[in-house]
């Protein structure tokens, strides 16, 4: 028998721009789809994950087969985040607990009606989307069914706070996006012994538009390099920008940069610089089939689907090098180059541009990597076995939710 | 990825490396700009990242060292670079005199941590001779397999385990496999990458991971058993020591160590090149009593393979005391 799983996750829709939640959001859709599972959803009606207004519907809804029960938010992130987390980033570890659980609340959404009828549902099993907000962490400590937590983690100071200790210690079983996500993790909490898997997320079928890439961006036949993703100065993009900007002026040439997707910072005007907004689908699959390179140059990312995309349609890459998952995806798929610096931006940008081969042989590894390991129904079939073993498997007693847990108070709903 | 690919994307990185230090060393770009450069990208850079290289860090730390008094004046607003101008001549004396301060401070942390990377370097070129390779483990022919004969040896001394148990090396997870089909919670780790990879999309809970570095991030007293076969006959003296405390410290009250080992007398035959050059040999059967009962297990058991070429070990960690539990 299928076990009925339920997703808790701050946000959820196809208007909800993050990987935590997209990711969620994906798992949860092929379970129906591919497996005909009975999959629910827990969720706010927010939309932005810095204000946490309440935009959509609270209520019971279904989305693409998957039930979506939303509730509204007893808070949003308050003034006094800003202050806290401020404070609390300098020595994330040295924090109290009282100090990370305000951290938390702080933060928001607060939902203590969300996970009153998470403890109240007939889920058999909860996966939990990502570790970092008040959803997961009461969610946790309320259920009493086997608890998956996908952290979908980064080393953020966030991560080092005490407050998250008792949720990872929690989770009867572990999935992560990448072996460097859960190196991170290890390293923080002592969670090794827990059931885990190294999933990550599949790469969707291609759909382009069929429209040139250069078309869409009105450039003409001039050659780019793209970039994917929230165009966000904590994403790397104004980086980015400013680094192409030297580049162009150091190598001038027709080459140019799109910045694809939302904006969320303000990129100094360039003539070789095309930031598109949101685009469609089909739009995005066309723009990165026809860039010479794509670009991520995000520190903080715990899987990037953007990464694969790219690889999907034989496209290579180029990652930040401090950003270990990233990092790792091109190092065992050999599909692509990092860079800790300008100078070692500008090396390996030069050396892709002018070196078909060499992006032909980047892209074809990369592609062979995402056949091999991101496919959808390979990966759902593993996940599907994992939740079921885990739901069948005896789980580690609630959290108490009355008393004090590793030194840390309880939530206050 | 095969090796002739590896090897291309090796030579492609080495070429673009001297590339950007062949450029660094032409000093084409302003000293000013590069740190303005370097600061952006580190703006929003893991802190504890250890992609970063220390010299690259103590580079940094260098070009920050120098505070400039010398305020910049330019403004948008009519006038605004005046009055600025104005008000920077009248403090300049008093911002001097701090940046002074505060540069020369910089700059004796960046001389001390400079002392401290070239005592480290020494240091690293002196360990470097005394050769510490890395850990060798052994797949011994017939010896690690399911029917292999101390499997059933392990799985009665493992009956009523009921927390998770550990295998390492586990390989392909030919161990961790039987022992879920006889009922109990395992799962492997293997410092082989090409070794665990493709098995780690199956079903079973399999890891390529250093087997000392996920020992130490099990939380103490988390495991029912902890096996190793393979692992201890090719590690350092050292390195075995601490895989051995670090499994103790893993085991549950009542858990499990259990250590297969080749005999000394089958390791020159068994043992792989990697294992010479490392200069390790397996225990004798006979040393293992006394060293498992140093590491406070006690029940320890010891039985020979059927033709002396291997053997099993054991040992228990006492329960905690009452009341203790």
């Amino acid at each position: 028998m299928t076990p009925k799983v339920a997703f808790v996750t701050p946000r959820y829709g196809p208007d909800v721009m993050g990987g935590a939640e997209t990711a969620a959001r994906q798992l949860a859709e092929h379970l129906v789809a591919g497996l005909g599972w009975q999959v629910e959803v827990y969720t706010t009606s927010a939309i932005d994950h810095i204000t946490w207004e309440d935009v959509l519907p609270e209520g019971d809804s279904t989305l693409n087969g998957v039930t979506v029960h939303r509730f509204r938010s007893a808070s949003g992130r308050v003034p006094e985040f800003y202050e806290l987390d401020g404070r609390l980033r300098v020595a994330p570890a040295q924090a109290t607990p009282a100090e990370a659980r305000r951290w938390l609340e702080c933060n928001g959404p607060v939902t203590p009606t969300l996970v009153e009828a998470l403890s109240a549902g007939p889920a058999d099993v909860v996966a939990f989307y990502p570790y970092l907000y008040y959803p997961t962490v009461a969610g946790m400590e309320a259920v009493r069914v086997p608890r998956v937590l996908h952290p979908a983690a980064h080393d953020e100071p966030a991560l080092y706070l005490p407050v998250f200790g008792p949720t990872y210690e929690a989770a009867d079983a572990i999935c992560y996006h990448t072996a460097a996500e859960r190196r991170l993790v290890q390293r923080v909490h002592p969670v090794a012994a827990t059931p885990q898997i190294v999933l990550g997320l599949g790469v969707g079928d291609v759909a382009p538009g069929g429209r040139r890439g250069s078309e869409l961006l009105g450039i003409g036949d001039r050659p780019y390099v793209v970039s994917v993703g929230r165009v966000d100065e904590h994403k790397g993009s104004v980086m980015l920008a400013r680094f192409f900007a030297l580049y162009k002026q150091r190598h001038p040439g027709p080459l140019a940069l799109a910045l694809v997707g939302p904006v969320a910072a303000q990129i100094p005007s360039h003539e070789d610089v095309v930031v598109t907004g949101v685009v469609s689908e089909a739009d995005k699959w066309d723009l990165v089939r026809d860039a010479r390179v794509a670009v991520s140059p995000s520190a903080l990312e715990s899987f990037s689907l953007v990464v694969l995309e790219a690889w999907e349609q034989s496209v290579p890459v180029m990652v930040n090098a401090t950003c270990d998952p990233t990092r790792e995806h091109c190092e065992r798929s050999g599909g692509g180059l990092w860079f800790g610096s300008f100078r070692q931006f500008e090396a390996a940008l030069e050396r892709l541009d002018s070196d078909p081969l060499l992006r032909r042989r980047l892209g074809q590894r990369g592609h062979d990597y995402v056949a091999h390991y991101y496919q959808w129904p390979a990966l759902i079939g593993r996940y599907a076995r994992f939740v079921t073993q885990v739901a069948a498997g005896d789980q580690k007693p609630a959290m108490p939710t009355t008393g004090r847990v590793s030194g840390c108070p309880p939530m206050e709903p | 990825m095969d090796e002739a690919d590896r090897a291309y994307l090796r030579r492609v990185r080495a070429e673009i490396d001297e590339e950007v230090r062949r450029r660094r060393a032409s000093g084409d770009l302003p000293p000013q700009l590069e740190t303005e450069l370097e600061e952006l990208f580190l703006k929003h850079a893991p802190l504890g990242s250890t992609r970063q290289e220390l010299h690259e860090v103590l580079r940094r730390v260098d070009a920050a060292a120098f505070i400039d008094p010398v305020v910049p004046v330019e403004s948008n607003r009519a006038g605004g670079a005046l009055v600025k101008k104005g008000v920077r001549t009248l403090n300049f004396w008093y911002l001097r005199f701090i940046t002074h301060q505060v540069s020369r401070f910089a700059t004796a942390v960046s001389r001390s941590l400079h002392i401290l990377d070239q005592q480290l370097s020494e240091l690293a070129a002196k360990v470097e001779v005394l050769e510490v390779p890395p850990s060798v483990v052994v797949e011994a022919t017939g010896l690690s397999q399911p029917d292999a004969w101390w499997v059933e040896v392990l799985q009665r001394r493992l009956e009523g385990t009921r927390r998770r148990v550990l295998h390492a090396a586990c390989a392909d997870g030919w161990l961790v496999g039987a022992l879920v089909s006889s009922g109990l919670d395992a799962y492997g780790v293997d410092p082989r990458p090409d070794r665990v990879a493709e098995h780690e999309l199956g079903d079973l809970d399999l890891r390529d991971e250093p087997v000392l570095d996920h020992l130490r991030a099990v939380q103490p007293g988390a495991l029912g058993a902890v096996v190793f076969s393979g692992l201890m006959e090719g590690t350092t003296t050292g390195e075995r020591r601490r895989l051995l405390d670090a499994a103790v410290t893993a085991l549950a009250p009542d858990g499990l160590l259990v250590v297969h080992s080749l005999a000394p007398a089958a390791w020159g035959d068994e043992a792989p090149p990697e294992a010479d050059i490392a200069g390790t040999r397996p225990y004798r059967q006979g040393t293992w009593p006394t060293l498992l009962e140093g590491l406070g297990l006690e029940e320890t058991t010891t039985t020979a393979g059927p033709d002396g070429r291997d053997y099993l070990v054991a040992g228990r960690r006492a329960p905690d005391p009452v009341g203790m539990r």
